[in-house]
């Protein structure tokens, strides 16, 4: 325990004013990093700015003439408009809702559960920590393909249903509408909870003993410890991981594209897929960039938030 | 209000004993520091009272009920941590209130106990700040009454000084000192600072190594240490000690000191001692405020090596093969490289057993 957290008042406040010293090398500073900055801006803002002006038009590679040249297919916002009433759109970010509806809770509730159970000393703890965190290191790809093999009708997951209930199962998790969202879960939670896990026990461990001790001397038992100091604490690094798992549920692909394929039919088309089938398939760029921009905005409305909450839980109280 | 009996207290870590064969009381509403460097298995033995860790062997009684077994949360032990371990993500109000409501008491007794607290420590004004924020004399007040709320049988704290700085540290122990006359509790205080125990502590129980070496009061403790480390620990600087062999000279017994000379005949007392005692090979003590100095050649002869003048008092280092500090009120006319003449004074003269380290004592 470091000795500012111990004792919070010996740190005071520092006067915020700004000596001509301390100015002179600011600007000099500025000089110094100006050619890494417009490097950064050109990563990211020419793209984007690339973006936004392809979204405003109809263009596509099939039209033979170069981006720059988009306007000549000028639509103003009719990509947006479009956008509203497009019902592949809608279908595919409700199930990405669904998706991260289910998906981060679970794997939020797995982790939470795992590293309270890691928080104290077994036999073993090692292997298991490391068993734990192996799903999180396969390549998300190499995982589809697991799921894939593990949820065919013969496969060993039906293998173990049958084993389990006496029964010859034969489920056709892959091609039935609602199994196959249900199995692209379960490879989803199975890959990411270790994600969850980590951050979480990351949490915990920084958790001061003596506040745990001191509740303990106080007569709380475990259950009122873990909710009264354990939680509270890790209160930010709880937001951190949340907005994490949600923002990578918008993003998921690989895994979810070699079980599935967006099938059977769109039953398990999220917004990635929809955007990949648009862009290889459709190939209206235009209507993609507008979609790309769309989720992007979310995105980062998302983060500014999760930011501020974290930011709120900082200067509150040490949380 | 309680009794703490320890009996046979044994803590052992592995191979590493910290703790060997420790018997202590308490007695009810006494203020006792255990003192020690660290390493001696002060706060081993505090964790043990607190049920933190439980003993190797022997017995805890708290008022002669065994505490073998209990855990921690239910044996009524206020525990005041070294960073005080304020629960920095709630209110001073819900630091206080913790204790009563994780005991299920009711809304209206623990707004009672809340506000009879925060008036007592003069906490009233700040119940609703975080207590994130707060100065550490604050902080001190909010954990002794986090843990006085809830009215424990006794207090352990736990070295709540030593993350505070020098010049504050007085003003803290003054007020802990005047809470605990408040709460008449029986409060067991570990500590490595000498000057906490001996200024706080209505008794002190000096430890090294893990082995009890000394239970008395402060002035006891000072004035007739047990053996040599309790000598050399108490006081600041500690007790002077000159290795010597008794002699009889035609004055009475006295001690050789080699090249520091013979010192004065010993006091009737501590010569009848000496004899009965029956060993040669001693250790000639004297606190560093029990001598003068002279140029004459009636006493220690030894050579300055150093002046440190503190303003209020003068440390005069001397030496004669070992090193040797004298304490005077006033500044002296020595400097480096004199030979000066210590005298001791014959009453504060203590020997020690060169082997068995214990103290000879007379009566």
């Amino acid at each position: 325990m470091s000795a500012t957290e111990t004792l919070p008042g010996a740190a005071a406040a520092a006067p915020r004013t700004i000596p001509p010293v301390d100015r002179e090398s600011r600007r000099l500073g500025f000089r110094l990093t100006l050619p890494t900055q417009l490097l950064v801006l050109f990563i990211a803002g020419f793209p984007l700015l690339m973006q936004l002006y392809i979204s405003l038009t109809d263009w596509s590679p099939l039209d033979g003439v170069g981006w720059w040249k988009a306007w000549e297919s000028w639509n103003s916002f009719a990509n947006y408009t479009d956008l509203l009433e497009d019902r592949r759109w809608w279908g595919a970010l409700w199930r990405t809702f669904i998706i991260m509806l289910v998906c981060v809770p679970a794997e939020f509730l797995l982790a939470l559960g795992l590293a309270t159970l890691f928080m104290d000393d077994f036999p073993g703890k090692r292997i298991f920590y490391s068993i734990l965190l192996m799903p999180m290191m396969v390549v998300p790809a190499v995982a589809g393909y697991m799921f894939f093999m593990l949820f065919q009708s013969g496969g060993p997951f039906n293998g173990i249903l049958s084993a389990l209930t006496g029964m010859d199962i034969r489920i056709a998790w892959l091609s039935d509408p609602t199994l196959a969202l249900v199995a692209v879960m379960i490879a989803d939670i199975w890959q990411w909870t270790p994600l969850m896990f980590l951050i979480l026990l990351a949490g915990l461990v920084g958790v001061p003993e003596d506040q745990l001790k001191a509740a303990t001397l106080l007569g709380a038992n475990w259950r009122q410890r873990f909710f009264t100091i354990m939680l509270p604490r890790i209160k930010t690094i709880m937001v951190i991981a949340l907005a994490i798992r949600v923002i990578e549920i918008f993003k998921i692909f690989d895994t979810l594209y070699i079980m599935t394929g967006g099938g059977p039919g769109v039953a398990t088309e999220t917004i990635s897929v929809y955007i990949y089938k648009v862009t290889t398939q459709d190939l209206i760029w235009g209507y993609v960039a507008a979609i790309a921009l769309v989720i992007l905005i979310a995105l980062s409305v998302l983060a500014v938030f999760a930011m501020k909450r974290m930011e709120a839980a900082k200067n509150g109280g040490r949380a | 209000m309680t009794t703490i009996r320890l009996e046979n207290l044994v803590k052992r870590f592995g191979d590493f004993t910290a703790l060997k064969t420790m018997d202590l009381e308490i007695r009810d509403g006494e203020f006792m520091a255990l003192l020690g460097p660290s390493g001696c298995g002060k706060s081993t033995t505090m964790n043990m009272i607190a049920g933190m860790e439980d003993p190797s062997g022997g017995r805890i009684l708290f008022d002669g009920r065994d505490m073998n077994g209990v855990p921690m949360g239910k044996r009524g032990v206020g525990f005041v941590f070294q960073n005080y371990a304020i629960f920095t993500h709630m209110t001073v109000r819900q630091n206080l209130a913790y204790g009563p409501k994780m005991r299920g008491m009711s809304r209206s007794e623990i707004d009672r106990r809340v506000k009879n607290i925060a008036d007592f420590l003069q906490l009233t004004p700040l119940l609703d700040q975080k207590s994130a924020k707060l100065s550490v004399n604050i902080l001190q007040r909010l954990a002794i009454g986090r843990s006085a709320i809830v009215e424990p049988a006794i207090f352990l704290l736990d070295e709540p000084l030593s993350n505070v700085d020098a010049a504050f540290r007085a003003v803290m122990r003054t007020e802990l000192k005047h809470l605990q006359k408040q709460f008449k509790q029986t409060m067991v205080y570990v500590t490595h600072d000498q000057l906490e125990a001996m200024t706080m502590a209505d008794r002190i129980a000096v430890m090294d190594h893990g082995v009890l070496q000394q239970v008395g009061t402060p002035l006891e403790v000072y004035n007739n240490p047990a053996n040599i480390f309790v000598a050399k620990f108490i006081g600041a600087p500690g007790m002077n000690l000159i290795a010597g062999e008794l002699a009889e000279t035609d004055r009475g017994l006295a001690v050789d000191l080699g090249s520091w000379g013979v010192s004065p005949p010993l006091s009737d007392d501590l010569a009848a001692a000496a004899r009965a005692a029956g060993s040669r090979a001693v250790q000639y003590g004297f606190r560093p405020e029990e001598a003068t100095l002279g140029s004459e050649r009636k006493g220690l002869r030894a050579r300055v090596t150093f002046v440190e003048r503190i303003g209020a008092r003068t440390i005069v280092h001397a030496e004669s093969g070992q090193a040797v500090k004298v304490v005077t009120e006033n500044d002296v006319g020595f400097s480096i490289g004199d030979v000066v003449s210590i005298v001791p004074t014959p009453a504060a003269v203590r020997l020690f057993d060169a082997a068995s380290t214990a103290a000879i004592r007379g009566g």
